[in-house]
């Protein structure tokens, strides 16, 4: 497999060291949803060397396996009480088949995801159950998160029922009290969902994940289907929630601004794997892997006084049927080029490590990144970038 | 930048008032409701909106691409000071390719699954120009290695679903500039493909602007994209034009407030804000929209006057802005308590000296 | 359960959301109506369905209460009648036996709709039983049910039927709907497998699922009211289906056999007037193909009927 357990231990530098305080976690699980929870920097949940691989199959019966698409490929990360993890990354990065697997929507091929410090993957379905009160997720699509043939109040007030709360009544109060939270009328209850705007919708699913007042919400590109101006309603109310109810947010999303605005720590994935992982600050100040300067160069600025030179990525992003060789981004890699094509970037997978506090990245070159690399990185490229990098000379 | 339009000087393309409304069973909806603009030679237009503001409508209105319930019902789409209505549907099909050239969103659905790329973009060389198909061929691959897809005589043979989105969006590009179009139409060409892949197709719709000397109009609700390449910028909303003017003054001196409510809706890199601005409500049911201002029941201004069409006025030369807002963004002399008789009067006025 | 009492607004600054609240106001405009309004409104559009609901409904009357009035006429012959011309009691006629046809029509009516609603369940039934296996389970579960659905389908389906009703009893109505049915759920199957199986990873679906709903409830409240579209059509299909193959067993005479009236033994004994009195095989023709007609169109004002998202036309 992978050499990630190396990464795992780095990981420790960063965690804090209540993490494997039972009693902390324990006792604070039951906060009345008025109250905020601090973040102080405990763990709520840990993803430890996931796996996720989804094997493609043929032969007869379908049951031989041919190979399989790594999606998710050795990912190891605290998720801190309070805080806002982003993770960014281009389709088929993975990144949305990770928030499903910690989930538990899909099963993992290996690895552990603990949320307060119970293991999610050796529970029972009745254990199990009882953990999906901690934790839900908000998805991208607004038109395809909603039973259509379900009111409002039977989506929002699905939770509950499932977990028993069986009183009508009490339940229509309650959602009506979270159709309120949201900024939906609460005369709604009974409209179906086709009913609403994009924007509506995508607040019924948030009101639908709180109905469980989960202490994790996994949001999956939570704004990326709505419009422009309705995005920023979004965004504000999920800020909103989380300082009210002391909410725990893994914000996946590919856009890089949005990320930037509601994080307060940021992880980049490349084919599978988290290749930076840092203060949202220190991020996007002071990437520290090829990857995420490339990321960060290609995003079209909203003023045109600062149109400039950008650092082009040549070709696509490889299969992760057959994820290149040492560094997975090798192929791509400005960097790489720059230092004279280094043997051990083909060679050798570099690990997650800590390169400030508060900052790691899968790179052997990182101390190389200055501003003045990537200037000249962006100066030698060529006028009509190259959809392939060129075969190797 | 000038913005004085010399009286002799036909522009390349010129849409006056036009009007695109859809006929449906529930009602008319009018996607495009009386828009002005023009594009000159090796211009880059953006036009901006949300979706259902009607600048897809727009861009399909110029090729005559509307389909039922839709029709073009009023204005003028004039190229080269010809209007483009009046053509037959031989003429137009000259046009489309040929002057002007369109790309697509989701360039899967716009590339024919059963044809190689070569033979699709040979294919459209051929329709208009009297070449050999041999010659046609060279000039696909020609084509292909100009858009940067490396050995282009083996993609050539491939077909689009054995390429990437990224590729698949070059070729496009490849077909649409295989016949020296003077505009090219990209309808958010970069709206399905990923951030650094987008940076590409942009580079490579810059240099080959350069290179060709081509005008673009260039359609998406993507402000970053739009501020990155476009030299004068049409703001939309709910089928009109609300703000036109060049790209710096659109970002920095905004007069309309629903392109001031976008800039500041957005969250930006390197935005240090804690809390975005937000632009209430949402964008008016196209069957039911509002009298007066389509956007007063989302504007922070509004005043009792907006109840009455705002007027077209001109902020300065070359920036228009239909608002009730004077050029100074202050409420109209007549005041907020104005009667309507009083502010129609005013409206009739303001709206002769916008023009 | 005390968790998920709702927490208190009190003291929380919600003036942005107040804001957000406004913009929800066109939606009163449109008046609260339940899921099943909503359906007959939509059904209503369909101008098609509604005739075809209509003259289904006109067949079932004549095919439940003629019969029952007139007992056993049906098969009684009475030699004086051969052949006569119609009169007020036999609008249609008299045949070869002296039979009131009108009312031959009407008891053959009868057991044809009999035979195709019968039908019809075991093949939703069995079709849905396996489709919702294979589609929700999939991995092995599914290929080998699929690859059992292969079997059934290669096999010659009228020949099997043949098989079964000759082993089982010739003539015999309920043999007749368990041979059509344990042969014709293949498609219904197909279809709901493939229905299940992309509403498996709908976003509504896994929403369920990580609020712990369990597996019943995944099945039963989201997933087949979703699959009611394939579900009716496969419906529909089955009751022209099986009206069509009964009409064709009857025919070949391993149906339901004289002096019992089906319209594929009226058809079969008219045949030979093809040219005499090509009326009479114009009788059973006209209510085989309304009863198949009607089928499908009511099947696709049902299913558009049950989905939501379609529109409704205002006034």
């Amino acid at each position: 497999m992978t050499t990630d357990s190396e990464a795992n231990t780095m990981d420790d530098a960063s965690r804090a060291p209540g993490a494997t305080d039972v009693g902390t976690s324990a006792a604070t699980g039951s906060v009345d949803g008025n109250g905020a929870r601090p973040s102080d920097g405990e763990t709520l949940v840990r993803v430890q060397d996931l796996v996720k691989h989804f094997p493609i199959r043929g032969g007869l019966l379908g049951v031989s396996k041919l190979g399989a698409v790594r999606a998710v490929d050795g990912v190891s990360f605290d998720v801190r009480r309070g805080e806002t993890l982003g993770l960014v990354g281009e389709s088929g990065c993975g990144k949305t088949t990770l928030g499903k697997v910690i989930l538990r929507l899909i099963p993992a091929t290996s690895g552990e995801v603990y949320i307060k410090d119970r293991a999610m993957f050796k529970q029972s379905g009745n254990q199990m159950k009882a953990i999906r009160e901690d934790m839900q997720v908000v998805f991208q699509d607004p038109y395809a998160s909603l039973n259509p043939r379900m009111t409002v109040g039977e989506i929002v007030g699905e939770g509950p029922l499932v977990h028993g709360l069986s009183n009508r009544k009490k339940r229509e109060a309650l959602v009506r009290e979270l159709l309120g939270r949201v900024g939906l009328n609460q005369s709604h209850i009974h409209r179906y969902p086709h009913e609403f705007s994009g924007g509506q919708r995508q607040r019924i699913g948030i009101a639908r994940a709180l109905a469980l007042n989960p202490e994790f919400v996994v949001c999956d590109e939570p704004v990326s289907a709505l419009d422009v101006s309705i995005q920023s309603q979004v965004l504000n109310l999920l800020d909103d929630l989380q300082k009210e109810l002391g909410l725990t947010y893994l914000f996946i999303a590919h856009n890089l601004a949005v990320v930037e605005h509601i994080s307060d720590r940021v992880g980049v994935m490349y084919l599978g794997k988290i290749v930076e992982l840092a203060d949202v600050d220190t991020l996007y100040r002071d990437p520290r892997h090829p990857y995420t300067v490339a990321l960060l160069s290609a995003v079209p600025e909203t003023d045109p006084r600062r149109r400039r030179k950008r650092l082009v990525l040549r070709g696509d992003v490889p299969s992760p049927v057959n994820p290149p060789s040492g560094c997975r981004f090798h192929t791509r890699c400005w960097l790489r080029e720059q230092l004279g094509n280094p043997e051990n970037c083909v060679t050798e997978e570099p690990p997650l490590r800590v390169l400030a506090p508060g900052q790691q990245a899968a790179c052997h070159w990182a101390e190389k990144i200055s501003p003045e690399a990537i200037q000249s990185a962006a100066d030698r490229q060529p006028t009509v970038a190259t959809a392939e990098p060129a075969p190797a000379a | 930048m000038t913005n004085a339009v010399d009286a002799g000087d036909v522009g390349l393309l010129e849409l006056r008032d036009l009007k695109t409304h859809f006929f449906t069973q529930d009602g008319t909806v009018r996607a495009v409701d009386g828009v002005t603009f023009e594009i000159r030679d090796g211009q880059t237009l953006g036009v901006v909106g949300e979706s259902g503001c009607g600048k897809s409508i727009t861009a399909m209105s110029v090729l005559r691409l509307i389909e039922r319930p839709g029709r073009i019902i009023g204005g003028e789409v004039l190229l080269r000071g010809k209007n483009v209505l009046n053509y037959s549907d031989q003429e137009m099909r000259d046009v489309r390719g040929n002057q002007i050239s369109m790309i697509f969103q989701e360039p899967m659905t716009s590339l024919n699954p059963v044809y190689t790329c070569g033979d699709q973009i040979a294919e459209a060389v051929e329709l208009h120009e009297a070449i050999s198909r041999r010659e046609a061929w060279g000039r696909a691959i020609e084509m292909l290695a100009q858009v940067g897809i490396p050995e282009p005589a083996r993609r050539a043979k491939q077909y689009p679903h054995q390429m990437s989105g990224g590729m698949r969006q070059r070729v496009m590009i490849a077909m649409a500039l295989s016949t020296n179009p003077e505009l090219l139409i990209a309808d958010e060409p970069t709206t399905a493909l990923d951030v650094t892949i987008q940076a590409q197709i942009l580079e490579l719709m810059k240099a080959l602007r350069e290179r060709n000397k081509m005008a673009i109009m260039l359609i998406t609700h993507d402000l970053g994209v739009v501020a990155e390449m476009a030299d004068e910028v049409v703001v939309m909303y709910s089928g009109k034009v609300f703000e036109r003017a060049d790209a710096l003054t659109i970002f920095e001196q905004p007069h309309n407030p629903y392109t001031r409510g976008l800039l500041a809706s957005i969250p930006r890199l390197g935005d240090k804000r804690e809390r975005l601005e937000v632009i209430r409500g949402v964008v008016p049911n196209p069957l039911n929209l509002p009298t007066g201002c389509l956007f007063k029941r989302r504007c922070p201004y509004a005043m009792p006057v907006c109840d009455t069409p705002p007027p077209v006025r001109q902020v300065k030369a070359g920036h228009i802005s239909r608002c009730w807002l004077t050029p100074e963004s202050e409420p109209p002399s007549i005041g907020a308590d104005a009667p309507p008789e009083v502010a129609e009067a005013a409206a009739q006025e303001l709206t002769v000296a916008g023009r | 359960m005390d968790r998920i009492e709702p927490a208190s607004l009190a003291g929380v600054d919600t003036s942005a959301r107040d804001a957000l609240r406004s913009d929800t106001d066109e939606i009163d405009l449109i008046p609260v109506r339940t899921f099943w309004q909503l359906a007959r409104q939509r059904f209503m559009q369909h101008r098609l369905a509604v005739i075809a609901l209509f003259v289904l409904a006109i067949l079932l009357v004549m095919a439940t209460v003629i019969p029952l009035a007139t007992g056993i006429q049906y098969r009684l012959s009475d030699l004086r009648l051969i052949n006569d011309g119609p009169s007020l009691t036999a609008p249609l006629g008299y045949d070869e036996v002296g039979t009131n046809i009108f009312i031959r029509l009407a008891k053959g009516t009868q057991s044809s709709l009999i035979i195709g609603g019968a039908a019809v369940l075991i093949i939703v039934g069995i079709g849905t039983f396996v489709g919702a296996i294979s589609g929700y389970a999939g991995g092995w579960i599914d290929n080998v049910l699929m690859r059992m659905v292969d079997v059934v389908l290669s096999l010659p389906v009228l020949f099997i039927i043949l098989m079964i009703v000759s082993f089982f009893g010739v003539g015999d109505i309920r043999v007749v709907i368990i041979a059509i049915g344990i042969t014709g759920w293949t498609l219904a199957a197909r279809l709901i497998r493939a229905e299940f199986l992309t509403l498996r990873e709908a976003d509504f679906v896994q929403a369920a699922r990580a609020l712990g709903a369990g597996h019943r409830r995944i099945i039963l409240r989201h997933i087949l009211p979703s699959a009611m579209a394939p579900l009716v059509v496969a419906a529909a299909l089955g009751v022209a289906d099986s009206v069509v193959t009964e009409a064709a067993l009857s025919f070949l005479g391993y149906g339901i056999s004289p002096p019992d009236a089906s319209l594929g033994n009226m058809l079969n004994k008219v045949r030979i007037y093809f040219f005499s009195a090509p009326e009479r095989i114009l009788y059973p023709s006209v209510v085989l193909v309304l009863i198949v007609l009607c089928a499908s169109f009511l099947g696709d004002g049902i299913r558009d009927a049950l989905d939501p998202r379609q529109r409704i036309a205002s006034k």
